[in-house]
């Protein structure tokens, strides 16, 4: 039978740590002597599947260093896996890793607070002229409370992925604002059924279309939380989407489903249109979905009606955070120094994301902009998105991916509509904000 | 009387299989549970906080969810296990020797497959894509896809399902064996009464089984108000669908280690320790499980 008994575990981890949490902390760790300067010994390094291959090319890269390297879930989808290990490793005062790889750019928000105290402050340990190479709002994303405690493997910039060949196939212009994007999900609808031009199952389906549309559910004022789901911004995105939602052209289903991949995917691909983060060309329409080459290209993303400046939303992003009790920050520092500024393997194994460190950037947008597996060059509508990241969804320290899961996807599966469930979101969002310890306002 | 006196003094080889068993019953249960009582009533410091973590978990958003989520989902489940247990035990009892031990094989094999390993398994059965079973589910269940499987609505008769078949088999050979201890002088001294298999299995086998049944609905009980592994893996396979608090001993966990609070924690396992505790008494007294003379 199942051991569904938690509270033992539970009980004698916590027991476990009031033996051993007075003696360890700050113990020495693996390196031998603490911080030490020269590059080299054991270092442990947390990431995802999608970032392995660049620990082991380090790994392989620096034979003096040795790589303790753990995949885990990357926290994605909201998961609190990093905060459970990181409040067990704080309790018994060892075993946390030296560098840690998130698939949450909210992570380090968290991170960098009490009780958890496990990002290190990077200025120190990474040169400033190296620093002053990311983005400004990509530097604003890691700074907490004025200190800088991460730096940004990718910017997961919103764009507006296209099926080249299907378009021209179906003579249809690509859309540049979101009325017309909708007006040929209309179009899709009536002329060609079971085609798609987006979707809103995923557990970031409301970054996409919410955060693009400066919707205000995350909005930091001062230490206030303003979640207003009744603003226009929302209410209208809400309307425009739910027609689509019905017609079938925009499913309420997640890409990384076995669903999706077998209705939508594959050489008889029914994927038209779709808004979406810069890495979906290589991890979803390549890998995932296995969408031959020569049909996907990017387009700009997609603008409200005339209002400008456009903006648009983020997925990922994912940050390297250093702990700050590693013992062997210098080699710490240098992993995640060559794991964002110099690794960037050509052909099939280069970096799905759009570095955010600049100079690489430069040098992976060459890359990609004669890739063959576009159907077009992807690089104007990338390059032209990565500063246009809507600045008014600020990072929390709690996870709001389950909230729009749970209280959102999971009812319009059901049949309801966005703008029904947009208050349950609200209510749901300010409910887990105050368990997180934010004072919340409606306006 | 005097018999059990006898049999409770006589040293015998009882203790000597009880003993590899106390240490980890005190180090892993008596223990734990003592030191849940001490942080559930004191706070972060180590001070006496009466009934405060109690007071302050209860009115939790996710309090009242999860303990409904538990509650609907072990009367199902526990509704289930009585039923279903005790019936297929019966049945199998009536059989010819063979059958009845091939029936008892296959009802055991899903529980044999380890804990979480089978609600992985259950999570393939779930999707109508790659289920075997893909045209239950479309009849049965109304869902074409994953997500629809494990609509909100669903999930605690869905998690009643997976229990019941990855622990059904286990208790099924149980009841079974207890039905081998009526002695075979009752059942023929019932028969040339006059009473045919139904009657038989109704008046005479039922009541005997009656303390086994209890045992079986004391421990489940516990388990089931417990549920963790099968919403934390759906909540996982689920990329977070299904929420990370669904049942009680979920939030106990997030609370614990996500937020860093043992105290609000231990509270939680502290009120599911009462419940069960609560049921058991009540189970005990209701059907006399612990009395000897009968």
């Amino acid at each position: 039978m199942i051991q569904r008994r938690l509270w033992p575990v539970l009980v004698v981890v916590a027991l476990a740590v009031a033996g051993c949490s007075t003696s360890s902390r700050g113990g020495s760790g693996p390196a031998g002597s603490p911080t030490s300067r020269t590059v080299g010994g054991d270092i442990t390094i947390w990431v995802d599947s999608v970032r392995l291959p660049a620990a082991q090319a380090y790994a392989k890269a620096h034979p003096n260093v040795h790589a303790n390297i753990v995949t885990f879930d990357g926290d994605g989808n909201g998961a609190t896996t990093l905060q459970t290990k990181i409040q067990l490793w704080n309790r018994t005062g060892k075993g946390w890793p030296d560098v840690i790889f998130s698939e949450q750019v909210n992570d380090p928000v968290w991170m960098a607070q009490k009780p958890f105290d496990f990002a290190a402050p990077v200025k120190d340990l990474i040169p400033a002229e190296l620093l002053s190479q990311w983005p400004a709002p990509s530097t604003a994303q890691c700074t907490i409370n004025g200190t800088q405690y991460c730096v940004q493997d990718n910017l997961a910039q919103v764009v507006l992925w296209v099926n080249k060949k299907l378009m021209d196939q179906f003579g249809y212009t690509v859309p540049t604002t979101w009325q017309q994007w909708a007006a040929l999900g209309d179009k899709v609808a009536r002329e060609h059924p079971g085609y798609i031009v987006g979707n809103i199952g995923d557990s970031f389906s409301h970054w996409i279309y919410l955060w693009g549309n400066q919707c205000p559910l995350q909005q930091l004022r001062g230490s206030t939380l303003l979640i207003n789901p009744a603003d226009a911004h929302c209410t209208r995105a809400a309307s425009m989407l739910d027609p689509l939602v019905q017609n079938g052209t925009v499913p309420p289903l997640s890409v990384f489903t076995p669903d999706f991949a077998k209705k939508y995917g594959g050489a008889e691909d029914k994927i038209l249109l779709m808004p979406g983060p810069a890495w979906y060309a290589q991890a979803l329409f390549d890998q995932t979905l296995h969408i031959p080459a020569k049909q996907i290209t990017a387009a700009a993303p997609l603008q409200w009606e005339s209002e400008t400046p456009v903006t648009t939303g983020q997925v990922g992003g994912g940050p390297w955070i250093i702990s700050r009790h590693s013992t062997n920050l210098a080699t710490a520092a240098d992993f995640v120094i060559w794991a964002t500024t110099v690794y960037n393997p050509t052909g099939s194994e280069s970096r799905p994301g759009y570095p955010a460190y600049a100079p690489l950037a430069t040098t992976w947008l060459k890359a990609q902009a004669t890739n063959p597996y576009f159907a077009a060059d992807p690089t104007p509508a990338l390059q032209g998105a990565a500063s246009q990241i809507w600045s008014g969804w600020n990072l929390v320290t709690f996870p709001d991916q389950p909230v729009w899961s749970n209280t959102v996807v999971t009812q319009l599966v059901a049949g309801k509509s966005l703008s029904s469930l947009l208050g349950p979101l609200g209510n749901a969002l300010a409910q887990a904000a105050q368990a997180a310890g934010y004072a919340v306002t409606q306006q | 009387m005097r018999a059990t006196r006898n049999r409770g003094t006589r040293g015998g080889p009882g203790p000597l299989f009880l003993a590899p068993y106390l240490p980890f019953l005190l180090v892993f249960g008596v223990l734990p549970m003592i030191y849940a009582v001490g942080l559930a009533f004191t706070d972060g410091a180590g001070g006496w906080a009466g009934f405060r973590n109690f007071t302050r978990t209860t009115g939790d958003y996710r309090f009242l969810p999860a303990f409904r989520h538990i509650l609907l989902y072990t009367s199902v489940w526990l509704g289930l296990l009585v039923v279903l247990v005790v019936g297929l035990a019966l049945l199998l009892h009536g059989r010819a020797n063979r059958v009845s031990a091939t029936f008892r094989f296959l009802f055991y094999i899903p529980g044999a497959l380890a804990g979480a390993s089978s609600v992985l398994v259950w999570l393939f059965m779930l999707d109508p894509s790659v289920s075997p079973g893909s045209f239950l589910l479309r009849h049965v269940l109304g869902s074409e896809l994953f997500v629809q499987s494990i609509a909100p609505g669903k999930l605690p008769f869905i998690f009643a399902m997976i229990a019941f078949w990855t622990g059904a088999g286990g208790w099924i050979v149980v009841m079974y064996g207890a039905l081998n201890t009526i002695p075979q002088d009752l059942e023929e001294a019932a028969r040339i009464d006059g009473a045919g298999p139904v009657t038989i299995a109704l008046r005479l086998k039922l009541p005997l089984l009656r303390k086994w049944i209890a045992y079986m609905a004391i421990l489940s009980f516990a388990t089931g108000t417990q549920l963790f592994v099968e919403p934390q893996l759906v909540n996982q396979a689920s990329l977070g669908l299904v929420p990370d608090t669904w049942s009680s001993n979920q939030l106990a966990y997030q609370m614990a280690f996500r937020y860093g609070d043992f105290n609000a924690a231990a509270a939680i396992s502290v009120d599911l320790l009462a419940i069960g505790l609560v049921a058991a008494v009540v189970i005990v007294t209701r059907t006399g499980l612990f009395r000897a003379d009968d």
